[in-house]
């Protein structure tokens, strides 16, 4: 058996290189012949074309989706960033639209304020509130302005709508009020159709309530009640709410009428301080008003 | 620099009071961020830093309140005091007494509070206002406090687990 390997050796060389000049041949041939005779050549490569057009079509759809998703990964890159920025600016716009609707609401209120404060008969400060209640027992709100504008404590706050409560403490650049919903704050109200009056005064559970009114009052549910004019803080006629309910236990000398107050407290962001009864003289700023004398109660 | 940073603490708290506490109100009912702050100051460092912290923040509260001077003050020094005394000396400063010590100082602040602005209260009144406001507004507290020292007591330590790793 060794003998025979040294001797098979040459042989396949031999043939190799017999294959080999065959074939460089062939094609020799076959790119010399003439176009016609090249057709034969088509036929028998048909099914071959057949084999490989499956790996083929398999191979360019990978290559269209590699192709594809690179082309999209790179617009949708170019999206995105776009997106991006399109998105902060909705934001910016929103936020500036926020600002200007907010600053919108806030000219409306003060513009009502200021209309109300160039029609009524008194002098009043605007004041806006920057702070409510620091603890739950009392029902208080702080406004920016104190001593440095004209506030003195005991002044009545306002609404275009009504009756707000009134200051209780005053420092240099603020105020501190309370709302006519505390058990601390105390006014003089009258029934606007009956002309009785009773004391309005808040009550712990945050309701507020009238007073000794008359038990032969006719007083009714609905009816307005107003301030009657008789302490230094209000003038008379001041809205202040509605009668909500009337009630007189067999006991009590005097009627009892729960009040809804026309101001809702929680969505105060202006109010107005009155600083006087005095209807103002001259077109001086509101801030002056502090300083006119104070009248004697009536209005 | 550390006396600023109080200052600045307290003088935040009471705006926050003020003006956001609105935001953590449960139905109309919020915590008076005040009194955590000194209870807190009290549990986390002692009962002169609880003092201090709840006079000077109590004064701020009182600036902004109906209420006469003074009483905010008071009641928040004591709470800070007695927070910081409490815990330290006659037990461990741990989340359950964290809880039950702001528990009763809130009430016995929140009582104090409520005679004074409402003298004039009759026992119905009072009980309404205890059980309605001051009692949840007590657990509601607490419960803040409770979580707030959690949290800074979980930072503290992972803070001085980190000191001690750097300095093995």
């Amino acid at each position: 058996m060794p003998r025979t390997e040294p001797s098979s050796l040459p042989l396949a060389t031999g043939l190799r290189r017999l294959l080999l000049v065959v074939g460089i041949l062939f094609l020799l041939l076959v790119l010399f012949l003439p176009r016609n005779s090249q057709e034969w050549l088509g036929q028998v490569g048909g099914p071959l074309a057949l084999i490989l057009e499956g790996p083929l079509r398999v191979m360019a759809s990978i290559q269209d989706s590699v192709t594809g998703t690179w082309d999209h990964y790179v617009a949708l890159q170019q999206v995105w960033e776009e997106n991006q920025d399109l998105q902060r600016q909705i934001q910016e716009l929103q936020g500036e639209q926020n600002r200007l609707r907010e600053h919108a609401i806030l000219a409306l209120e003060f513009q009502k304020l200021s209309l109300y404060q160039e029609a009524a008969p008194m002098v009043t400060l605007p004041a806006r509130i920057i702070g409510r209640n620091v603890s739950n027992w009392y029902r208080a709100m702080v406004i920016d302005k104190g001593t440095h504008d004209g506030i003195r404590q005991e002044m009545g706050v306002i609404t275009d709508a009504g009756v707000v409560g009134r200051v209780v403490r005053v420092n240099s650049t603020t105020s501190i009020i309370l709302l006519l919903s505390d058990p601390n704050v105390a006014i003089t109200g009258m029934i606007q159709t009956s002309r009785d009056e009773g004391i309005i005064q808040g009550t712990p559970q945050g309701t507020i309530q009238m007073k000794y009114l008359p038990p032969l009052s006719s007083v009714q549910v609905g009816d307005a009640v107003v301030t009657s004019g008789l302490t230094d803080d209000f003038p008379r006629g001041l809205r202040i709410g509605k009668i909500q309910q009337i009630t007189k236990a067999a006991t009590d000398l005097f009627q009892l009428g729960e009040v809804t107050p026309i101001v809702d407290f929680s969505k105060l962001e202006g109010v107005l301080v009155i600083t006087s009864f005095l209807p103002p003289i001259s077109t001086e700023s509101p801030t002056s008003g502090g300083t006119l004398p104070a009248p004697a109660g009536s209005p | 620099m550390i006396i600023l940073f109080h200052l600045v603490l307290c003088i935040g708290t009471v705006v926050a009071q003020a003006t956001v506490s609105s935001w953590v109100s449960i139905n109309g009912l919020y915590p008076d961020l005040c009194l955590v702050l000194a209870c807190l100051a009290g549990f986390l460092k002692n009962e002169y830093k609880g003092l201090l912290m709840g006079l000077t923040v109590g004064l701020f509260q009182d600036l902004l309140s109906p209420g006469g001077i003074g009483l905010n003050m008071i009641l928040k020094g004591l709470a800070g005091s007695l927070a910081g005394a409490t815990t330290h000396t006659i037990s461990t400063v741990t989340v359950p007494a964290v809880i039950l010590v702001t528990l009763v100082l809130s009430l016995v602040c929140g009582l104090a509070s409520l005679i004074m602005a409402y003298p004039a209260l009759d026992g119905v009144e009072t009980f309404h206002a205890f059980s309605r406001i001051l009692a949840p507004q007590a657990l509601y507290q607490s419960v803040l406090a409770a979580g707030i020292f959690w949290i800074s007591h979980k930072f503290r330590q992972s803070v001085s687990v980190v000191h001690f790793s750097q300095g093995r």
